[in-house]
């Protein structure tokens, strides 16, 4: 088994997948609408090339403008950040909020703007990336050298004149690392938008098709989508290659959550700051766009409508009752996909071959945007709670995976030679020295996860299971009650904004009990 | 006083290792006997291949050629049977530990891990009372170098392994550090090998000076040191201590074909 080349032994892996697959297919779920065999999948493709095609190239023209416009967005975002620190947080809370929204229930709300055509799924796709994007530039821009910027500063020259000559230049490795994620990203976007409505597009050839049970293109759409972000994903990591073969991967995982100044006075405008910038944003969608009344809510309408309205304690019974469904499904999936992760990582650093044979897919996995294969998991585990629970799992597990993996790789040399020098045995390595290294990539990780798990969430709801506040919003969605709608979104934005921090809390205790005064 | 610990014989060994298509030679010819209790000085230039030695000597790598026998015992045996302390030139203790539970991780990994005294005697002889629930970042690198001879002691084993232990360390530390490690050496006569890139300290603190090569190495030269125990510093100013750290010196500027410098702080 060692001596088998890598690629021969990931080739072998998936035909071998492959095979058991069309096997599968063909028997136990043969006539069950659940599993495409392969060969009825590239049969389907080529009998209506056209169709998925055209389709195809509509959904990457809208991902590549949401991809043009997010990304300048979120890089304008970073420089702003990066020569004006005052307002760091405030801007980094206002990326975390477009971040943590629930993208599908947003899309109705974006549609009364951009009306029924493109402009929807455009500005999901540029929402999308705007988060990893703002990261990964602001990461870059930091990274500069101090002594380089200390030359600047020495000519006179201001904060501009060092972000424009030093900053900027060498910003360009994280900024592409950023952009890889965000090429998945904006795909992602464009397919959630036409989920809700549109011409053409994969998504909206993806709810015809549930509607419809033809498993055959389901199956097809989610490998189009498979490939193209993948695709998308490895062609700017081939141009990050080209641009600056010396810089290292970066992990944008890892970036570290900001730490608190002490002090009550620092405290309270930190934590209020950003919560007032968000309200000023809301208000400022709403006036720009000078969306009606009818459509239109502000937080005080929000408000309103959860604690002071006539039918208030309706409105409260219905969204957090149905949000306590969805909190409870997403994070039994939540902690499976986790837990699954660091089992699945242990196991691949205790049988090499195993890894790989299986770590090529879990890294190509880890780039695509799950979401776009949620169509196939519904089929797949069927329209019950058990769906949201699946699609979670499996979205946060790739990601936690390969970044838990990493870092179980770096455990220094030397602390696996002491552990050998007494004979250590696998469960002791593991203790010691595995386990406690992944920790901080574990919480990176399950950082991350807590928006992109409620969105999968609630796409899973809003698509398929009727249960949830995915759900909910569907139905406020068909009736035209903009009211509840806006409620869900807040609700559930609040809820992935504080559950982010209240992971990247326990990530900020970690790190210092685990090795204090250690800047990572 | 009591000696313990295991005779080193290591005859003819050779270790090649495949690097980017080519391949390294860094041991071939390599001979080494310490006596039970013994403590050797293995000194050499950099690259000549003692940490590969020494690696070999602990078990964690495998000879291409030669044999090395400790007793009867293969370096392997010794490692199974937990009979190894090591302490390299990087502490390698684990961060997220304190002071006391990183040397207690020796005692763990023996099964013996409710050996409380063994854990707080080490402490007391590397001098670290008071720092015991500190964690390694907490600490100087002085401190944490005391930590992992620490740990490579608190299991009593009968070959204790140092490789450049004190090697990031300014002088002064060194000197208190090497003068620890023989009053503990003195008082546990445990077989000790200690790679080293200083001069004065392997004529300091060993009974034999060993002199390698360059790549491939292999021991060129033996310095029997045979100043009285315990050695104080006093010991640093006399000529006879001069006499040797010139005499080893010589035989590694023979070996390296160049001028050595003598500075203690040479690393
Ligand atoms: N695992 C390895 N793979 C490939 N080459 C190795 C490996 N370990 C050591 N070498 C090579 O073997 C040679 C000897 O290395 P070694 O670390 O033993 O030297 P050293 O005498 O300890 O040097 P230094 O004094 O700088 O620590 C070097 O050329 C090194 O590149
Ligand atoms: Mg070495």
């Amino acid at each position: 088994m060692d001596r088998v080349p890598p690629r021969v032994l990931s080739a072998a892996v998936g035909l071998i997948v492959l095979a058991l697959w069309e096997l599968l297919a063909r028997t136990v779920y043969a006539g069950s609408y659940r599993l495409s065999p392969p060969t009825a999948v590239v049969v389907d493709f080529f009998e209506f090339r056209d169709l998925y095609l055209r389709n195809l190239w509509h959904s990457t023209k809208t991902a590549a403008w949401g991809f043009l416009w997010g990304n300048l967005a979120a890089i304008a975002l970073a420089g702003v950040a990066s020569i004006i620190p005052v307002l760091r947080r405030s801007i980094g809370a206002i990326a975390l909020t477009i971040f943590c929204l629930p993208f599908i229930a947003v899309a109705p709300i974006l549609r009364l703007i951009t009306g029924p055509g493109n402009g929807t799924p455009i500005a999901l796709s540029a929402l999308a990336v705007v988060f990893t994007t703002y990261v990964a530039a602001l990461l870059g821009f930091d990274l500069a050298p101090g002594s380089a910027l200390d030359v600047v500063r020495s000519y006179g020259r201001g904060r501009f004149a060092a972000f424009r000559r030093v900053r900027l230049r060498a910003s360009v490795p994280a900024m592409i690392a950023g952009l890889q994620i965000a090429a998945p990203a904006a795909f992602l976007g464009a397919v959630v938008g036409e989920f809700t409505g549109a011409r053409s597009g994969l998504g909206i050839l993806t709810v015809r098709a549930l509607g419809s049970l033809n498993t055959d293109r389901i199956w097809v759409i989610a490998l189009l989508s498979t490939i193209v972000a993948t695709g998308g994903y490895m062609a700017i990591g081939a141009l990050g290659r080209y641009l600056c073969p010396w810089s290292p991967a970066l992990d944008l995982g890892a970036v570290p959550t900001p730490r608190q100044e002490p002090g009550l006075v620092n405290r309270l405008v930190a934590l209020l700051a950003p919560i007032l910038v968000v309200f000023v944003f809301w208000y400022a969608f709403l006036w720009v766009f000078q969306i009606k009344p009818f459509f239109a809510k502000t937080p005080f309408d929000v408000w309103a409508e959860l604690f002071t309205n006539a039918d208030a304690a309706e409105t409260r019974s219905s969204v957090f009752g149905a949000l306590g469904t969805t909190l409870w499904t997403t994070s039994l999936g939540y902690v499976a996909g986790l837990v699954g992760a660091m089992v699945t990582a242990v196991v691949f650093i205790l049988v090499p071959w195993l890894e790989r044979s299986l770590m090529p897919l879990a890294v190509a996995l880890r780039s695509i945007p799950i979401i776009v294969t949620t169509p196939v998991i519904i089929l797949f585990v069927g329209r019950g709670l058990l769906t949201t629970t699946a699609i979670v799992a499996v979205m946060s597990f790739f990601p936690t995976l390969v970044n838990c993996y990493a870092a179980m790789r770096r455990t220094p040399e030397g602390i696996l030679d002491v552990l050998k020098s007494y004979d250590a045995r696998s469960v002791a390595n593991v203790r010691n020295a595995y386990l406690p290294s992944a920790v901080p990539a574990l919480l990176a990780s399950a950082r991350i996860a807590v928006p992109t798990s409620l969105l999968g969430a609630t796409v899973a709801e809003w698509l398929a299971t009727g249960d949830g506040i995915g759900a909910v919003m569907v139905i406020a969605f068909t009736r035209n009650d903009y009211n509840v709608l806006w409620v869900s979104v807040a609700v559930l934005t609040l809820v992935a904004v504080v559950g982010y921090w209240l992971v990247a809390a326990v990530e900020l205790r970690a790190l210092e009990r685990m090795a204090p005064g250690v800047s990572r | 006083m009591a000696r313990r610990g295991a005779p080193v014989d290591v005859v003819g060994v050779g270790r090649t290792f495949a690097l980017g298509g080519g391949e390294v030679e860094a041991l071939r010819g390599f001979d080494m006997h310490v006596p039970a209790g013994g403590f050797n000085a293995l000194i050499g230039p950099s690259g000549c291949g003692k940490s590969t030695a020494l690696r070999l000597v602990a078990g964690l790598d495998v000879p291409d050629e030669g044999t090395i026998d400790m007793d009867g015992a293969s370096p392997d045996q010794m490692r199974r049977g937990r009979r190894i302390g090591v302490a390299f030139q990087d502490p390698s203790l684990l961060p997220w530990r304190t002071v006391s539970t990183n040397i207690r991780l020796a005692l763990e990994l023996v099964g013996r891990r409710h050996d409380t005294a063994a854990v707080s005697d080490l402490i007391e002889l590397v001098g670290l009372q008071g720092f015991e629930k500190a964690r390694p970042a907490q600490l100087s690198g002085g401190m944490r170098q005391r930590v992992a001879i620490a740990r490579s002691l608190v299991t009593e084993p009968d070959l204790l392994l140092l490789d450049e232990p004190f090697g990031a360390l300014d002088a002064l530390t060194r000197q208190q550090l090497n003068d620890e490690l023989q009053r503990i050496w003195t008082a546990r006569g445990t077989t000790t090998i200690l790679v080293t890139h200083s001069i004065p300290e392997a004529v300091y603190v060993a009974d034999e000076v060993l002199v390698m090569s360059p790549r491939p190495g292999r021991v060129v030269a033996h310095h029997a040191i045979d100043f009285e125990r315990p050695r104080t510093r006093e010991l640093l100013l006399t000529d006879e201590f001069h006499a040797k750290v010139e005499a080893v010196s010589g035989s590694l500027h023979r070996s390296e074909g160049q001028v050595v410098r003598l500075e203690a702080d040479d690393s």
